[in-house]
């Protein structure tokens, strides 16, 4: 049993009070990969590329291009360049438009 | 005044307007539209005790005649077509669609034959909800988007991480 959960019981209160106040279960949740584009080569970058089982990754010459809106947090990115990928922790992803969704990274590159 | 300026401000008056009349009370009608029904889950877990959705003013209604707001979760199905121009005929304006999961906002299935691959091929949807599935949290923070409650966080973020933490090769 989470221990947030069994405090809460303690307490008495059950409920979250989300969005007002943060959850702490938010840290338990699997949320999408943070980049670390110092440690982003080009074949880095081609490797996590192929390991995305979605369409939520692709190069675009110096840049990575991750579309938030189409990734699962399969982990397969972090899994493929443990050094050059991190997850983000966020969570508040709701978007008003499906292009601020899109992001790029650059690729600086050039380290070996 | 350009006319983009004229749409942002009519979009902004638009919003406004749904954030004062939804503000309070929203009913939600939620439509799977071939999802593999985690996302379904996750709503459901959104009435539960712990979420409480009902605290907040939403509440989910069978009918889409009662219903403000649009749930949508799934590929959106071709064989799904009808029944989802008619959900969507049938609730009084002004209405707002939410497109639910990776697979609703056109990450996992490409189209085809078969499937549309994403919701806004056929419905006009106003606010995304990456996530696969998008955990109940994640799920009122983007209704409080879409009823103007809450200000999106997205555009503020990069998904970079910072370079002196890294502990990896060079």
């Amino acid at each position: 049993m989470p221990l947030w959960f069994a405090r809460g019981l303690r307490r008495g209160v059950v409920t979250t009070r989300y969005p007002a106040r943060p959850d702490s279960s938010s840290v338990f949740l699997p949320t999408p990969p943070a980049f670390r584009p110092g440690q982003l080569t080009r074949e880095t970058a081609d490797r996590i590329v192929a390991a995305c089982p979605n369409t939520a990754l692709r190069r675009q010459g110096d840049e990575l291009v991750f579309d938030v809106g189409a990734c699962t947090t399969c982990g397969r990115c972090a899994a493929a360049a443990p050094h050059a990928v991190t997850s983000s922790g966020e969570f508040e992803l709701a978007s008003t438009s499906r292009s601020a969704l899109v992001k790029t990274i650059p690729i600086r590159g050039g380290l070996r | 005044m350009t006319p983009e300026q004229d749409e942002a401000e009519a979009a902004r008056q638009v919003r406004e307007r749904i954030a004062g009349q939804f503000g309070r009370s929203l009913h939600i009608r939620t439509l799977d539209t071939g999802s593999c029904a985690v996302c379904e889950q996750e709503i459901r877990l959104l009435t539960a005790p712990h979420y409480d959705l009902q605290r907040l003013g939403f509440f989910f209604t069978p009918a889409p005649r009662h219903a403000d707001l649009l749930l949508v979760t799934g590929p959106m199905v071709r064989a799904f077509d009808v029944a989802a121009r008619k959900t969507y005929e049938a609730m009084p304006g002004p209405k707002v669609v939410v497109a639910t999961g990776a697979c609703a906002l056109g990450g996992v299935y490409r189209p085809d034959a078969f499937v549309h691959g994403e919701v806004s091929a056929v419905l006009p949807v106003d606010v995304w909800i990456p996530g696969c599935p998008p955990s109940p949290l994640a799920l009122l923070q983007g209704l409080s988007v879409a009823v103007g409650r809450l200000t999106e966080k997205i555009t503020g973020l990069t998904f970079t991480a910072d370079n002196a933490s890294s502990g990896g090769a060079g």
